[in-house]
């Protein structure tokens, strides 16, 4: 645990450093709000409708097919490091696994899930 | 440490009353990811940094995504969640106490032996001459304590959640691929490879 204390600094220091250049930017800086300043604009002009609009599913398909491979990869992390001590039989099962998941991932290729039209 | 612990878990707390609480759904996911951000900061603090990592990348990069992304295709406008803050109360609540209570069951005095025990006692127990076996263990970071279990104790619980993916994808994709769209592909060689001699072709 005692190596986490780097990312420790690190965060201590970054806190401090947004908080110094949010806050004397807050404290320092002139403030005279007009309607104009204030009001909401996309590029110059009022917003047209709603960001809150529906749109395609195919983002949805895309992150969840991000996250199959992202656990696949994640089980490859600790498999990588112990296939010294687990030998064969752990070279095997993560094949297996592998086989299993490229079965998916030729099914996603020739049904063109990540095609767009 | 226990500085760090109380700030981790009083932050969880805090941003998981806030994830319920928020007006704005996406506030909420935002929120939610602080609560990802807490817990794997807790789990660094029991040793568990793998898992730590594992829990940023998984649940931080993937999950909060696919959150964002449902939150934004529920299409809620934030006027309607207002009227209904309480509706779900009763309900909520008579589960939270059912959760409250199973957790009661668990929790014992076997679990926390430490809170009642005492520590002079414990001090002279220390002194008298014992083997500190803790000392003695090899000790294996936890990364490399998964590899050796996974592959090879569980494996068939490790293949299981292969098959547990590959339906979870395939599920994805019948659900969500629409039928009967004419996709355009490029096919490089077939149109490098045409003779623009005999495409052109001049008519009367």
């Amino acid at each position: 645990m005692i190596e986490f204390v780097g990312i420790f600094v690190y965060f201590i220091i970054a806190l401090a450093l947004s908080l110094i250049l949010v806050g004397v930017s807050f404290i320092f800086a002139t403030k005279k709000s007009d309607p104009e300043k204030i009001s909401a604009y996309e590029c110059g002009f009022d917003p047209f409708d709603d960001a809150r609009s529906r749109f395609d599913i195919q983002f949805y398909l895309v992150a969840i097919l991000f996250i199959i491979f992202d656990l696949e990869v994640t089980f490859l992390f600790p498999w990588a490091l112990t296939l010294n001590q687990t030998g064969f039989f752990g070279f095997w099962s993560m094949m297996i696994f592998l086989i299993i998941l490229t079965i998916g991932f030729v099914y996603e290729w020739r049904k063109g899930a990540l095609d767009w039209s | 440490m226990d500085l760090l612990f109380y700030l981790f878990s009083s932050m969880t707390l805090l941003s998981g009353v806030m994830v319920i609480q928020a007006r704005n759904p996406v506030y909420s996911v935002l929120f939610l990811i602080l609560v990802f951000f807490n817990a794997a900061g807790l789990l660094v603090l029991l040793g568990l940094d793998f898992f730590a990592m594992i829990f940023l990348v998984v649940y931080v990069g993937a999950i909060a995504v696919l959150f964002l992304f449902v939150v934004m295709m529920l299409n809620i406008k934030i006027a309607e969640i207002n009227e209904k803050r309480l509706r779900y109360l009763p309900i909520g609540g008579v589960l939270g106490v059912v959760f409250l209570f199973e957790i009661l069951l668990i929790v014992d005095n076997d679990l926390i032996p430490l809170l009642f025990y005492n520590t002079e006692s414990f001090e002279e127990f220390k002194l008298s001459n014992f083997i500190n076996w803790s000392e003695n263990l090899q000790t294996v970071t936890n990364i490399q304590a998964i590899g050796n279990l996974v592959y090879t104790y569980y494996f068939y619980f490790f293949l299981m959640s292969s098959v547990i993916l590959l339906i979870a994808m395939i599920g994805a994709i019948v659900l969500t691929m629409q039928k009967g769209i004419r996709i355009k592909r490029q096919q490089v060689f077939l149109q490098n490879t045409r003779d623009f001699a005999k495409t052109i072709r001049k008519t009367a």
